[in-house]
């Protein structure tokens, strides 16, 4: 039987193509406007690593000025970053499974056979930092914790840096030279894109993870300045790199594995036992708001999905309400305009509910290629979002391509929202069309 | 077969209530073949969508087949018309979009019969009205009396017991009125039913029996006559 | 033919379905219209925002030493040197950052020493071709001498201030409300003092659209912090139809000049610029366009109720006509049944837009919505409305009469 109602769908597009095309037109446009903004809005806010919302948190103290908070009006919560010395004093504790504190550099890496020196854009991190974030590695892997102190020459390259330094070839064991050391390559990611990067969001939060991480602390002995946000509150002289990592400007990200909520609490309280001691040593002067915070609600505290997003995704729903709606009437009119023939199929035996799904199935139909048109359109937006971000900004860093990236689950969850919505559309009229009564419109033509 | 008692129809809008059909009763028995005659406004087609189970009434009471038709679903009303009733209209009514063939398909279609079974009496119904190498062509191909034969085809393609047709030759002119008149009174002498709704006396006479209707009741019950076999007048009322 | 409109408004709500469903698109539409075009505008308006730089023809060169032997100070004189050589370039300076680039530095500024403060004021570092390299206007006091022009920071003496700054008129305001500027003392934030020698007009530093003040701007005359990997920027100002030349031809000998040094990339000031603007950009583009197809989506939908209205009241129309009503009858039928709708959903859209525009200044910490905007929406929905109705109108005007007696 759905084969048949699918051949009258066919048959009743072709009495009327212009409202079928309307129609299809008017659906395909909601849905596409839907998925490029559903697309965008989900590639900057989604938690890219859910399935650690238990485990990793954010470690935050706020050392910050007694007579303000960190940012204007507070809604940001306490800073986002530590200052050395906290963090250093964190970093020692035992109780985290996993740890580590981090900030990225501005390299200048050359090396034998290589092209001309480039920047490279580095973070200095410790060894934990790849099995925490789960990093996938394609050549290699990371260095060993005994690697972090005292800091070994090893570096880990990401896919892309590899592909420009090496060609893509499995670098592991050649060395790079950067500021009179040679660095040997121990590793290369394989494609790694967390969207948001959530681990560090200075500086925005659709950037592209780091071209090469090294062991942090090479950022004392090559006394590295950070690349990033570092801010400062407190009226102090800052005349050597030991005043200033003294100092409370913040500057590192902290990140910890704790899986038990035992050892959190443990953890918590490590950071208030510390915070009391500086505080009795004239720090900490503000109200104590030791955080750690798991990355589901670190990205909604740091505001990561901005309000222009937000007020897209308004408008993206707006915009599908009155396609559906247009739908909707176009469907009643249509039907109802074919009352006659249905009037006809109701004497010849046709119950409501044949009727019903006669018509449901010519909604169904309508659906299919408007959701596959949506689909087309949607590409189509996409790529032209792709190149207002990238027409003209060649080489630019920064992931705002890889936001306008549909995948095959987006696309699967398009075309279900597309048919669904417009199924719901179709349920009005096609009820309409099943409650005529068969004898009126048999009469006259 | 069917009989209808006391049967009252009311149309109501927000100020008149009006009796399109009022404490009627009527029987007829299997292979009959009567006219319902009466002038505009009689409540001719009000029988007909009552007796085609398009309208419910109000009150009396009507079996079809010995059956009480007053409290079934609609669904059931919907089975009951597929199975046992063919429809014929003065428009003709054939769906534009479909063919001939697709057409005279309808009612099989909301039968669920398999395609070997749907074909084999898509064929015999179009050739029995004469139209079996009409079947690709649409409706609007064809002239009015072809399509009306077609109706007639897809009325009697599931083989129902009652055919109920509205002023069939309303639209036709004479020539093609006494072709479509011709295939009826054959049907009808292959067993079907026939229940003609009609304003036309010339038509009624070809009837078995004529029932005449004024303000929604039998004025007049003619006798029952039998037609002379072969004879074009045959059945001529009695006046 | 009676056009009072009571016969028509019981006409429509004995058919209501329809009639409802365009009003609900029509209330939208004039809900989002409405609020859209004023995002829109305010983000034209911030894009518009006088820089007082002369965008179009500065240069940004951006580099890095890299090896151990690298030596800044003459290394950025030699480079200078060369790029103030060059015919095509009127002026070329060393700075710390880029400006109008969403990247900057700041530090507290105040009037009394030891005083607090709120705000970090954003900064720039450079020397005394600063103001011509980035097409400033001075509009009080004088440019900074070559001699005032202090060497960079180092690591050991990260705190050092300069006696010497010049402030953004909109900066002056702030520090000094109604008082000449000029020759008042400024601290940071360990009470070390400066005097300020001068006032541009207008000027934008690094946040553009980004902070509430992106026009607090002060002007240190010291050479840039190189220390630590730190890129150094060089804004080169280049006559007008020369940037692309000077672009090839400064990429191309800096980046062999000094093996020590790395150059990152030579980029036009625009690239910044947009680069920074893009989000309010795409943001403006893209509300445009849906708002757009949003309503001729609705025009769609005013037309096809029209028309089916038309059709399925064809035999009611001819009947009109054939007693006695004029075509223009017929039109203005129509017309009025579909103004009734178009301002029943008007109404329910004022509400509506009054509604989104009330979230919005929550969401956004504007000003409420303009009421001249929702008047223009109403307008411009009203005319839409018309106009989309007007083909089905005049189709049901050209009816003919004899369909009254037809009877099939």
């Amino acid at each position: 039987m759905f084969a048949y109602y699918a051949r009258l769908s066919l048959a009743s597009f072709r009495r009327n193509p212009g409202l079928t095309t309307l129609m299809v037109l008017a659906i395909a446009l909601g849905i596409a406007v839907c998925i490029m903004t559903l697309t965008v809005y989900h590639a900057m806010s989604g938690n890219p690593i859910w399935w650690k919302n238990d485990r990793l948190y954010a470690v935050t103290m706020d050392n910050w000025d007694p007579k303000q908070t960190y940012n204007h009006d507070g809604s940001l919560g306490p800073p986002p970053q530590l200052t050395y010395k906290d963090a250093m004093h964190l970093f020692s504790s035992d109780i985290p499974e996993r740890k580590v504190v981090m900030y990225t550099v501005d390299a200048v890496i050359s090396g034998t056979g290589l092209p001309a020196p480039t920047r490279v854009e580095t973070r200095l991190t410790s060894a934990d930092f790849f099995a925490m974030f789960d990093v996938p590695f394609l050549y290699g892997s990371g260095w060993s914790g005994s690697a972090d102190t005292p800091p070994q020459p090893v570096i880990v390259l990401s896919r892309q840096e590899n592909e420009k330094l090496f060609g893509g070839i499995n670098s592991v064991g050649r060395t790079l030279r950067w500021k009179d050391h040679e660095f040997r390559v121990v590793g290369v990611l394989d494609e790694w894109m967390p969207r948001p990067r959530f681990y560090d969001v200075n500086g925005g939060s659709f950037q592209m993870p780091e071209d090469a991480y090294i062991p942090f602390a090479w950022g004392k002995d090559l006394e590295l300045l950070s690349s990033g946000n570092t801010d400062c509150w407190r009226p102090e002289k800052i005349d050597s790199v030991a005043e200033f990592l003294n100092s409370d400007c913040i500057w590192l990200q902290m990140w910890v594995e704790i899986p038990e909520a035992r050892s959190r609490e443990r953890f918590q309280a490590f950071m208030d036992g510390y915070w009391a001691e500086q505080r009795k040593a004239g720090r900490f002067e503000r109200p104590r708001d030791n955080r750690l915070t798991n990355v589901g609600h670190w990205l909604r505290d740091r505001k990561v999905v901005d309000t222009d997003n937000r007020v897209l995704v308004g408008l993206a729903f707006a915009f599908l309400a009155v396609c559906l709606i247009n739908t909707v009437g176009l469907l009643l009119a249509k039907f109802l305009n074919a009352a006659a023939v249905t009037g006809v199929r109701r004497a010849l035996g046709a119950s409501r509910r044949q009727i019903f799904v006669q018509h449901l199935v010519e909604v169904g139909t309508l659906s299919v290629i408007g959701a596959l048109l949506g689909l087309g359109l949607a590409s189509l937006g996409l790529a032209a979002v792709h190149h207002m971000y990238s027409a003209a900004h060649l080489g630019h860093r920064g992931g705002y391509q890889e936001l306008t990236h549909i995948d095959a689950v987006g696309v699967m969850w398009a075309v279900i929202l597309a048919i669904a919505a417009t199924l719901a559309a179709g349920l009005y009229p096609a009820w309409r069309v099943g409650r005529l009564p068969p004898a009126q419109y048999l009469k006259s033509q | 077969m069917l009989k209808m008692q006391d049967v009252s129809k009311i149309y109501r809008t927000d100020l008149i209530e009006t009796y399109a059909l009022r404490g009627f009763s009527m029987q007829v028995s299997a292979g009959e073949f009567v006219a319902v005659t009466g002038p505009s406004g009689s409540g001719k087609t009000t029988f007909l969508n009552v007796a085609g189970l398009l309208e419910n009434f109000e009150s009396g009471s009507y079996q079809l087949d010995g059956k009480d038709v007053r409290e079934l679903s609609d669904d059931a009303r919907s089975h009951l018309r597929n199975q046992r009733i063919g429809f014929i209209f003065q428009s003709f009514n054939l769906i534009p979009d479909l063919n001939i063939f697709d057409n005279v398909d309808v009612p099989l279609r909301y039968r669920r019969l398999n395609a070997k079974d749907r074909r084999e009496r898509i064929g015999s119904a179009l050739d029995l009205v004469g139209l079996s190498s009409r079947m690709k062509h649409m409706p609007s191909q064809l002239s009015g009396g072809q399509q009306q034969r077609v109706a007639i085809a897809r009325a009697i393609a599931g083989d129902p017991a009652f055919l109920l047709a509205d002023e069939p030759t309303g639209n036709l002119d004479s020539l093609m009125a006494r072709q479509v008149m011709d295939l009826l009174e054959q049907i009808n002498e292959l067993g079907t039913t026939i229940l003609l709704v009609t304003h036309d006396p010339e038509l009624a006479r070809r009837a078995q029996r004529n029932v005449h209707l004024v303000d929604g009741q039998i004025s007049d019950f003619r006798a029952y006559e039998p037609r002379a076999v072969g004879a074009e007048a045959g059945g001529a009322a009695l006046a | 033919m009676n056009l009072s409109v009571r016969p028509i408004l019981s006409a429509l709500l004995r058919n209501r379905t329809g009639a409802v469903l365009v009003a609900m698109q029509i209330a939208i539409a004039l809900a989002v219209l409405v609020n859209a075009l004023y995002i829109v505008m305010q983000r034209i308006e911030k894009m518009r925002q006088p820089t007082g730089i002369d965008v179009d023809n500065i240069l940004v060169v951006s580099s890095a030493g890299f090896t151990e032997r690298y030596q800044p100070v003459p290394s950025i004189e030699q480079d200078l040197r060369y790029l103030r050589s060059l015919p095509g370039v009127t002026a070329a300076t060393a700075t710390n950052s880029i400006p109008l680039s969403g990247g900057g530095s700041a530090q507290t500024l105040v009037t009394q020493p030891n005083a607090h403060s709120n705000d970090s004021m954003n900064y720039f570092e450079v020397d005394e071709h600063g103001l011509d390299a980035l097409g400033l206007h001075l509009v009080a006091g004088r440019n900074f001498r070559h001699d005032e022009i202090q060497p960079p920071l180092t690591k050991a003496e990260a705190s050092r201030f300069v006696p010497q700054i010049i402030i953004t008129r909109a900066l002056a305001q702030d520090l000094f409300p109604k008082q000449d500027p000029l020759g008042k003392q400024v601290y940071d934030s360990i009470g070390q003092a400066a005097t300020v020698i001068g006032v541009v007009d207008p000027m934008l530093g690094s946040w553009p659209g980004m902070i509430a003040h992106p026009d607090w701007v002060f002007l240190m005359p010291r050479a840039p912090f190189t220390e630590g990997g730190n890129s150094l920027i060089y804004l080169v100002h280049t006559q007008p139809g020369q940037r692309e030349a000077m672009l090839r031809l400064i990429e191309t000998h800096l980046s062999s000049s000094n093996p020590e040094r790395v150059v990152h990339f030579v980029r036009p000031l625009r690239y910044f610029r947009d680069l920074v603007y893009l989000g309010d950009r795409t943001m403006g583009i893209y509300l445009f366009t849906v708002t757009l197809l949003l309503i001729a989506v609705t025009c769609l939908g005013v037309f096809a109720l029209a028309t089916f209205n038309v059709s399925t009241r064809t035999k009611q129309i001819g009947t009109r006509r054939a007693v006695g009503a004029r075509r223009a009858d017929i039109v203005r039928y129509f017309l009025i049944e579909n103004g009734l709708i178009t301002s029943t959903g008007i109404l329910v859209g004022c509400a509506l837009a009054l509604g989104v525009g009330y979230w919005l200044s929550m969401q956004y910490e504007l000003p409420r919505l303009n009421l001249y905007y929702l008047v223009g929406g109403v307008l411009l929905l009203w005319a839409i409305g018309q106009l989309a109705a007007w083909q089905p109108a005049r189709r049901a005007s050209a009816v003919s009469p004899s369909v009254a007696t037809r009877t099939v």
